[in-house]
This record gives C-alpha cells, structure tokens and sequence, in this order.
C-alpha cells in the first residue's frame, strides 16, 4: 500500500465512506464489457484524479484510490455506448476503450458507484496509476463529441 | 496552452451526477462560484462548465461543475464571430 494517504494521523477520518455510494447491484461479470474513459490521460493525471478521490473517500474505512469510467451496460439507454459517449463524454475528442476483463486482468476490480454507469477502477495504491494508465489502451475518436446534449444528468 | 480554472476528471461524478473536484485546486479560488462559467479538466482535456454549488466538506470545499454544450473551439469561434 502506498504511504501516500489522504488521512491525518491522531485525528477521526473525516472523509466519507464510498462504500454508502455503491450501487446495489452485481459488479460486471462479462469480462468482455466495455470501459469507456474520455482522455487522453497521463499518467500525472490519473495520479493526481486517484489522490483527489482518496482525499475525499474511504472505501470500508480504508484507504482507496480510484479512477472514473463508465461501463457500457445496455444496448439502449443511458448505459449504452452511444449515450455515454454523447452525454456524459462529449467534451472529450478522444476516449479510451477497454473490457472489464482487460482491467481485471491487470488486477483492478470495478466498484459501481453512484449512478449508471460509473464504476469506480480500484488502484491498490496511487502509484499503479501507472499499470492502469497502460491497461486503457489505445485512444478512439468519439464520433459525438460536441454533440449538443439530448439526455441524461448532465 | 490553455489555462484551466480548475482542474478535474471531468469523467468523474458524485451522488449529485454532477462533475466534481476540490475549490482549493482552482488556479484562482476567488473566481469559482456558483453560476460561473470557467473552463475545467486539463490542458490535454478542457472543457466549458457551469459552477453549480460549493459544498463544504470536512476535508476540503467540493465544486460541482455542469458541463456545458460545445467545446473549446465553437466557444473560440464564437467569441471571433461576434468580434468582441
């Protein structure tokens, strides 16, 4: 576990519990699920979105780091490719694509945390940001980027 | 090179589904307040957001963000167009 930690040694957490934020439904099973991430990234930018997300979360009281994505889980709908890709990710020219096998196989499990279709990529420690960094693969273009939204929350 | 007003992982959401990140990373905190509208992620991925709200949090203030219609460039080209 990285020394690196968001807590303050001698004083209560105050960070929040992730765990209260997962979805109560089964984790994805299809290893051959798609990942979705807007990118590109670096591997500086995935450490510094890990260490905000252990600055304001505990998963069961521990530390966590964690990077966003969303999970295509429809064929239709919000958890569909499409919809990701023109709500959620249309600022983004380019996004990663990857399976939930790919991810689990490099060893980061996915936690479904806040509404669907984000999953949390759980990162043993900040520093294997740059395993998981090398396990989104390559960057495709988004062919809705820009695209003036027509769903979703955001 | 673009100048962010606050980074963010702008895949990132909370239980609001808002985009969320941390006011003291902001390059000038002053600026961040609700109904604003500043450019958030990074420099390889910025974006035009709407300040919804500041939520104080035992461990910082938390900003969410609304991603807004249109990138950095249509934004560009507007600003051009109307010569201002």
């Amino acid at each position: 576990m990285s020394s690196e930690m968001g807590g303050v040694p001698g004083k209560p957490d105050a960070r929040e519990e992730l765990r209260h934020r997962v979805r109560p439904e089964a984790r994805p099973v299809d290893t051959s699920q798609v990942v979705l991430r807007g990118g590109p990234d670096t591997r500086s930018l995935l450490r510094s979105h890990a260490r905000r997300v252990n600055r304001l979360f505990v998963l069961d009281g521990a530390e966590v780091w964690a990077i966003s994505v969303s999970v295509v889980l429809d064929d239709v709908g919000v958890g569909s490719s499409r919809s990701i890709l023109r709500t959620r990710l249309r600022s983004y020219d380019h996004v990663y694509l990857s399976t939930v096998g790919r991810l689990r196989k490099r060893g980061f499990d996915l936690l479904p945390t806040f509404a669907r279709p984000h999953f949390s990529v759980l990162l043993p420690g900040v520093d294997h940001a740059e395993e998981l960094f090398d396990a989104l693969g390559e960057l495709h273009s988004n062919p809705y980027a820009g695209e003036q939204e027509t769903g979703g929350q955001r | 090179m673009i100048t962010i007003d606050i980074p963010a992982d702008l895949n990132a959401e909370d239980e609001t589904g808002l985009i969320w990140t941390f006011l003291d990373e902001a390059a000038d905190p002053e600026a961040i307040k609700p109904g604003a509208i500043v450019v958030a992620g990074s420099e390889l991925t910025p974006a035009v957001c709407e300040v919804v709200d500041l939520v104080e949090k035992a461990v910082g203030v938390v900003v969410h963000l609304r991603l807004l219609p249109g990138t950095i460039d249509q934004y560009r080209r507007l600003v051009h167009r109307i010569g201002v």
